[in-house]
């Protein structure tokens, strides 16, 4: 019961114009990932491998503790998947779906699909064809959670979906790791989404991992310092900078491993350091892809 | 547990597509109500029973397997505890209990109304061979539909079926077979005849069955 809830290593998956290289995750009990990453990162391919349906050309990957693809079956049992373009049989209603899909799932606690069904404001015997965007993903995440899976794949569960259904659902998915048995892979580009509940935070872009680490410990590294340099002055090199952008004797120096040494170094050159400024999320994740794109192409 | 979820799936793909197996039904036996009036072995009877088992065999194969992938239904379905390969197994078995129950019906029907009415006994061994063809029409459209979400497929699979079963009517009215025996009071299977309702069968399931190993390799099926 203690074995990673993702654990994958080295997982390569090549397409004619995309490549998932060298992938390697490891994802805790308890745990809630962000998974964050532009648009054709990689994150969907990667969360299908993990659900069995693309098989990598490379590397080993444990769901549960289970080979995948060999053993998928057996590992999704305790797996819950939503990905934003999942859908659902239009013409049956919510309550058909629940009827069939909880005999599969002997943990299938109808209480609190019925809890769920209140929370969501859903009505069993609409068709899902009837639902909106929002309600049919809640509809989805309330066939997830009610069979109370050890793992819980969110593959963009809140793309499109207004402030108040965003908010339902990220409180819903908080409740569900209070059980410490459980973890979550919660893909999004939307890091203010990412921020509120990881734990943990992956950084995807173009088939690579740039970054993962602990989110507090993570966005507190980053910092983006603003320096008044007269003109004869040059900035030294400072590890962990990830760009410098300079207009006249104004310079702001982003920094992905920042410490107060830094501010020292900067004034010891002759700079004035003016103000030193905490980083969003969504700031940080820009910063990190623009770096390692520029470095890719130099 | 597997095994119980392929059966799950099966239930619900035949609960799905219940409606196009009853609708295929009911026209097809009205169909062999109506070549029971006619002494000639295809008319408009027979064209109706060929139309409503196409129709059947289009019907199921894109509603109840290509829409659903292209729906994107397909990766809710293969979130459950199943593999790619059972998924695609129910698929197949689903779909061959939704089209074989009505086609054993109404070509059960059909022979017992060539039997009793006034349209020669002969024609006995053609029927089973157009109604033969069109489960093995039927399998090769299932097996097109679950290897590709490609409409271009899909559509050149339907159109060379649809022609195809013009040109095996007009070539089994021209064999020998038909031609000699055809309007006598006796069903004769001649070797050829037998042979080709034997293929027809056999090759369809061949083909199914290939479409299932095949996807055992795949290496991605969403």
């Amino acid at each position: 019961m203690n074995e990673p809830a993702i654990d994958i290593v080295g997982v390569e998956k090549a397409y004619r114009f995309f490549h998932l290289s060298n992938i390697s995750l490891r994802l805790e009990p308890g745990q809630i990932m962000g998974f964050v990453g532009p648009n054709g990162a990689g994150k969907s391919t990667t969360i299908r491998i993990l659900m069995g349906m693309i098989r990598p050309d490379r590397g080993d990957v444990r769901v549960l503790g289970h080979q995948v693809p060999r053993d998928q079956a057996i590992a999704k049992r305790e797996v819950g998947y939503v990905s934003d373009d999942m859908r659902l049989y239009g013409s049956q209603t919510l309550a058909w779906h629940m009827d069939w899909v909880a005999p599969i799932y002997p943990g299938w606690d109808a209480a609190y699909a019925t809890a769920l069904l209140k929370r969501f404001h859903l009505h069993p015997a609409q068709t899902i064809k009837a639902l909106s965007h929002g309600e049919r993903v809640k509809a989805t995440l309330l066939l997830v959670l009610a069979r109370r899976p050890r793992l819980l794949l969110l593959d963009e569960p809140t793309t499109g979906l207004d402030p108040v259904a965003r908010h339902e659902i990220l409180a819903e998915l908080m409740d569900v790791v209070r059980d410490e048995r459980r973890a979550i892979l919660f893909s999004s580009h939307n890091t203010q989404d990412v921020e509120q509940i990881s734990d943990v935070i992956t950084f995807l872009d173009r088939g690579r991992i740039l970054e993962s680490s602990d989110t507090a410990t993570f966005i507190d590294r980053w910092r983006r310092v603003h320096l008044d340099v007269p003109a004869q002055v040059t900035l030294p090199d400072a590890a962990g900078v990830t760009e410098t952008q300079r207009n006249g004797r104004v310079a702001v120096v982003t920094t992905s491993a920042y410490t107060p040494d830094l501010d020292s170094v900067y004034t010891q050159a002759g700079a004035t350091v003016q103000d030193v400024q905490r980083m969003t999320l969504e700031e940080i994740f820009v910063a990190t892809v623009m770096h390692n794109r520029r470095e890719v192409a130099s | 547990m597997n095994r119980s979820i392929v059966r799950h799936l099966i239930l619900k793909d035949l609960h799905l597509m219940r409606w196009m197996s009853r609708s295929a039904l009911v026209g097809g036996l009205v169909a062999v109500g109506l070549m029971s009036v006619s002494p000639l072995p295809i008319a408009g009877g027979g064209v109706l029973l060929v139309c409503a088992l196409v129709v059947l065999n289009i019907f199921l194969v894109m509603h109840g397997v290509v829409q659903e992938r292209k729906d994107q239904v397909a990766v809710f379905v293969l979130s459950l505890p199943v593999s790619t390969t059972q998924y695609v197994a129910a698929k197949v078995v689903a779909n061959l209990i939704a089209f074989s129950v009505p086609w054993l019906v109404l070509t059960a029907a059909t022979l017992v109304m060539i039997d009793v009415s006034q349209m020669p006994n002969g024609f006995l061994p053609f029927w089973t061979a157009v109604l033969g063809y069109l489960f093995f029409y039927y399998c090769v459209l299932l097996g097109v539909g679950l290897m590709t979400t490609s409409s271009g497929w899909h559509a050149t699979a339907i159109i060379a079926g649809n022609i195809s079963v013009n040109f095996l009517i007009m070539a089994l009215f021209a064999s020998p077979s038909v031609q000699a025996y055809g309007a006598g009071d006796t069903a004769v299977w001649t070797t050829g005849m037998a042979a080709l309702v034997v293929a027809e069968i056999v090759g369809g399931i061949a083909v199914l069955a290939a479409v299932v190993m095949t996807h055992s390799r795949r290496r991605e099926f969403v």
